[in-house]
């Protein structure tokens, strides 16, 4: 029996959707859609599901993975009741779903609670520097561990959990009997997809956005292999240097174009932007920019007498490590390429064991 | 330019000679009053002259139109203007109105002009035919359209190359380069807008590919291929000259949609598609007619009855709005739309489409009034100052409203709200001056 649920509504609004219940069923936004197909045709098909506040269709639903906003729908709404972003705010609310702690949703909903727990994060760093009484070399000795026992915690207790909870919602749940075959025949697709963002070539105009978000992911995870593994700060190979300032360059530069086009507003896709979409971008610009910098200023030998640039960007780090890659927007870059590769697992079953 | 204006006095001035200030004008005739009707284009009829069949009882338009026309053209109490533009409106006090009006020069002497077309076959200038919405071609001098009122031709100056071998074909001898526009003043007690409509310009919306795609045209244009004084005697698509056989309508182009800058039902695209589609499984018996719609609007008088018909005719319904039309090599086009019957995305081919654009104002009925305001509705309507109870009256006392021009309305509408607007009128004449 399915009833309609009014208030689901209400929730997602506070995810950031709005008006979507202007909705007439006309269909325009699924017929201008570049990626929707004659199956998974969206969003109109989500924007009823949200309507009649079917959570349980919604949460097995990959169909919001499938879609990387260019906007068209929105602009070429009949009713402007903005089905682009109503996409947006349900992986905002997938993510708020899958993720066990509930922080995630927290994080989505709320400016507040950012603020709030980004100046916690931050208070810590200096009482610990404090109780240090400021040892550089103790500090980044600890920063540098901190990042790997940081990775390695957020993975196996937030991210791994979370990625089986999903794994559960959109597969075993909605009675989808993969063999066990498929899971490493299609595992291709997971990494294809996690490393190129393929998919979202087939927007239509979107070679420009693809390429620039390509070029980050690859010089965010440059970055991190850089500085956590080749251990950067305090390598002395010219290569390993040299590739640390460009890839760290590449991360605040695109993050500062990413900037600008969410101040500017000029394309659909960031016109509305949340709190969450704003730490995301801004965060991974000033990692970007004081990770440069300290380097510098280690290469110049003058980072000793502005120790405080260290202190920062460690700070910026640890917030980046325990809020915005667990809970925040950074969990995108896995359930966009785990929901392609779910997408892949479930249609590999015969259509009638899915249905039951 | 003359040098004085010419000053008439008329006891109600009508704006717009098509079927509603047609109407009002002969409502106001026939009751003793002296009327002048002032219309911009070469002829009176509107748009209603112009079409097929009117819906729902699937008379013949022009048939009904044209007796009408006459009967307005032949009344001893109306005087037509054509092909004149309203300069400025001013209310002095109540019934008194002093209206100023230009008439452009038609370079051929109305009163000496048969009809006889010499002038038409001698004229070595082509241009497209605005009175056929572009399917065909008129010459620079011509005669509107068969059954223009008046049936006078006229010289398209601008496209004139002013070679003067019309002046010699013509037995009465009445083309007249010379012309000057003439000024007039109407002194008039009271005032009917019937400025009607235009129609909606689907180059807005470059994803139905309308002016890049030869065989998508409006559904103005299917009403001309459909009329009886039709510019071929038989349906054919632009491209090539095919007789199509898989027609789709595409509806609410330009209406109910706030991406195409236009809100509001149009009330009569669902009712004429679904006309012109019986009238075309009439005329191409063999052919598949698909209707993509959101909602079907069948509303008045026999309007459900008539839509049933269709289905039972065999015209296809599907509902979802189209989103986008592709052109193939072939000349065919590519409808993408959702089936929101299924959720499913689909493809469908037709060999051509009519997009069924909506209705749009005309907003300059307004700026014609001087001393007064005219105001306008939200979407730039007229606005009826007592739409429920007195819906011809407008923001001016002694300035009544008839037609399209408060808003979208089909032909038994429009002649309703003219017959509202001359009562009104008479009512407001007879008022003792105050």
């Amino acid at each position: 029996m399915s009833r309609i649920n009014t208030k689901f509504g209400k929730e997602l609004k506070r995810y950031g959707a709005v008006d979507f219940n202007k909705c007439y069923n006309c269909g325009t936004c699924t017929a201008v859609c570049s990626l929707s197909t004659g199956e998974d045709s969206f969003p109109r098909s989500m924007v009823r599901l949200s309507e009649t506040g079917d959570k349980k269709g919604v949460e097995s639903s990959l169909k919001p993975w499938l879609c990387y906003y260019c906007g068209d729908c929105s602009v070429n709404c009949p009713q402007t009741a903005d089905p682009g972003e109503l996409m947006m705010s349900l992986r905002r609310w997938l993510t708020a779903k899958y993720d066990w702690t509930g922080l995630s949703g927290l994080f989505h909903r709320s400016g507040l609670a950012n603020i709030i727990a980004m100046i916690l994060v931050a208070v810590g760093v200096i009482v610990y520097s404090f109780t240090q009484s400021f040892d550089q070399e103790g500090i980044m000795h600890f920063a540098h561990l901190f990042e790997m026992y940081a990775i390695a915690t957020v993975f196996a207790v937030i991210l791994l959990p979370n990625i089986i909870r999903m794994w559960y919602m959109t597969v075993v749940k909605p009675g989808y009997k993969v063999p066990f075959k498929a899971y490493y025949k299609s595992a291709g697709e997971l990494f294809v997809h996690m490393f190129t963002q393929k998919r979202s070539l087939g927007c239509d105009d979107n070679q420009a956005r693809w390429f620039a978000h390509f070029v980050l992911v690859i010089g965010y995870l440059t970055l991190l292999f850089t500085t956590v593994f080749l251990d950067w700060f305090s390598n002395e190979s010219i290569f390993v240097n040299l590739l640390g300032y460009a890839v760290s360059a590449v991360v605040f530069i695109v993050t500062f174009v990413f900037v600008l086009g969410r101040i500017k507003q000029k394309h659909q896709v960031s016109k509305k932007s949340r709190p969450s979409d704003w730490f995301f971008v801004i965060w991974l610009f000033l990692m970007g920019v004081t990770a440069f910098f300290v380097k510098v200023f280690i290469d110049l030998e003058i980072l000793e007498n502005n120790f405080w640039l260290f202190l920062l960007h460690f700070t910026i780090l640890v917030q980046w490590a325990v809020i915005i890659v667990p809970f925040g927007k950074w969990t995108h870059f896995l359930y966009r390429s785990f929901a392609m590769y779910f997408d892949k697992l479930r249609k590999s079953v015969p259509a009638e064991s899915a249905k039951k | 330019m003359q040098k004085e204006p010419i000053t008439l006095t008329y006891d109600a001035i009508v704006i717009g000679g098509g079927i509603a200030g047609g109407e009002a004008a002969l409502n106001l005739a026939n009751n003793g009053y002296k009327v002048v009707l002032v219309e911009s284009r070469l002829s009176v009829g509107g748009k209603m002259i112009m079409l097929s069949k009117v819906f729902p009882t699937l008379d013949c338009s022009a048939c009904i139109t044209t007796p009408k026309v006459s009967e307005i053209s032949r009344h001893p109490n109306i005087k037509i203007f054509t092909e004149s533009d309203i300069t400025s409106i001013d209310k002095l006090g109540e019934q008194s109105f002093v209206v100023k009006m230009t008439q452009r020069p038609r370079y051929v002497v109305a009163e000496d002009c048969t009809a006889c077309q010499l002038c038409e076959q001698a004229c070595p200038v082509i241009v497209k035919d605005q009175f056929q919405y572009g399917l065909v071609g008129r010459k620079a001098v011509y005669i509107p359209f068969s059954i223009a009122s008046p049936k006078v031709a006229a010289i398209d100056i601008d496209n004139c190359t002013l070679c003067g071998a019309c002046e010699k074909v013509c037995p009465p001898g009445c083309i007249d380069f010379t012309m000057k526009p003439k000024e007039y003043i109407f002194n008039v007690k009271t005032a009917i807008v019937a400025t009607g409509f235009r129609l909606y310009d689907p180059t807005n919306v470059p994803r139905y590919s309308y002016g890049t795609a030869k065989n998508v045209i409006t559904s103005i244009q299917m009403e001309r291929l459909l009329a009886p004084t039709r510019p071929f005697h038989t349906i054919l698509r632009s491209s090539d000259g095919k007789v199509p056989d898989k027609i789709a309508y595409v509806l609410c182009a330009g209406s109910r949609d706030d991406s195409m800058g236009n809100p509001i039902c149009s009330q009569i695209c669902c009712m004429y598609s679904i006309k012109q589609a019986q009238l075309l499984l009439g005329a191409l018996p063999m052919a598949d007619i698909t209707i993509y719609y959101i909602d079907i609007r069948a509303f008045g008088k026999g309007y459900d009855e008539f839509y049933e018909q269709a289905v039972s005719m065999g015209v296809r319904f599907v509902k979802g709005k189209i989103g986008k039309i592709t052109e193939k090599e072939n000349g065919n086009l590519t409808l993408r739309y959702e089936d929101v019957a299924t959720g499913k995305l689909k493809e469908a081919e037709h060999d051509m489409v009519v997009l069924s654009v909506g209705v749009k104002p005309n907003k300059e009925a307004a700026d014609l009034f001087k001393s007064h305001k005219l105001e306008l509705d939200g979407l730039s309507f007229v606005k009826q100052s007592d739409p429920l109870l007195s819906p011809a009256k407008t923001s001016i006392d002694g300035v009544f409203v008839a037609g399209a021009a408060t808003g979208p309305k089909d032909i038994p509408d429009s002649i309703l709200s003219a017959g509202a607007a001359s009562t009104e009128a008479i009512s407001y004449l007879n008022q003792k001056s105050q």
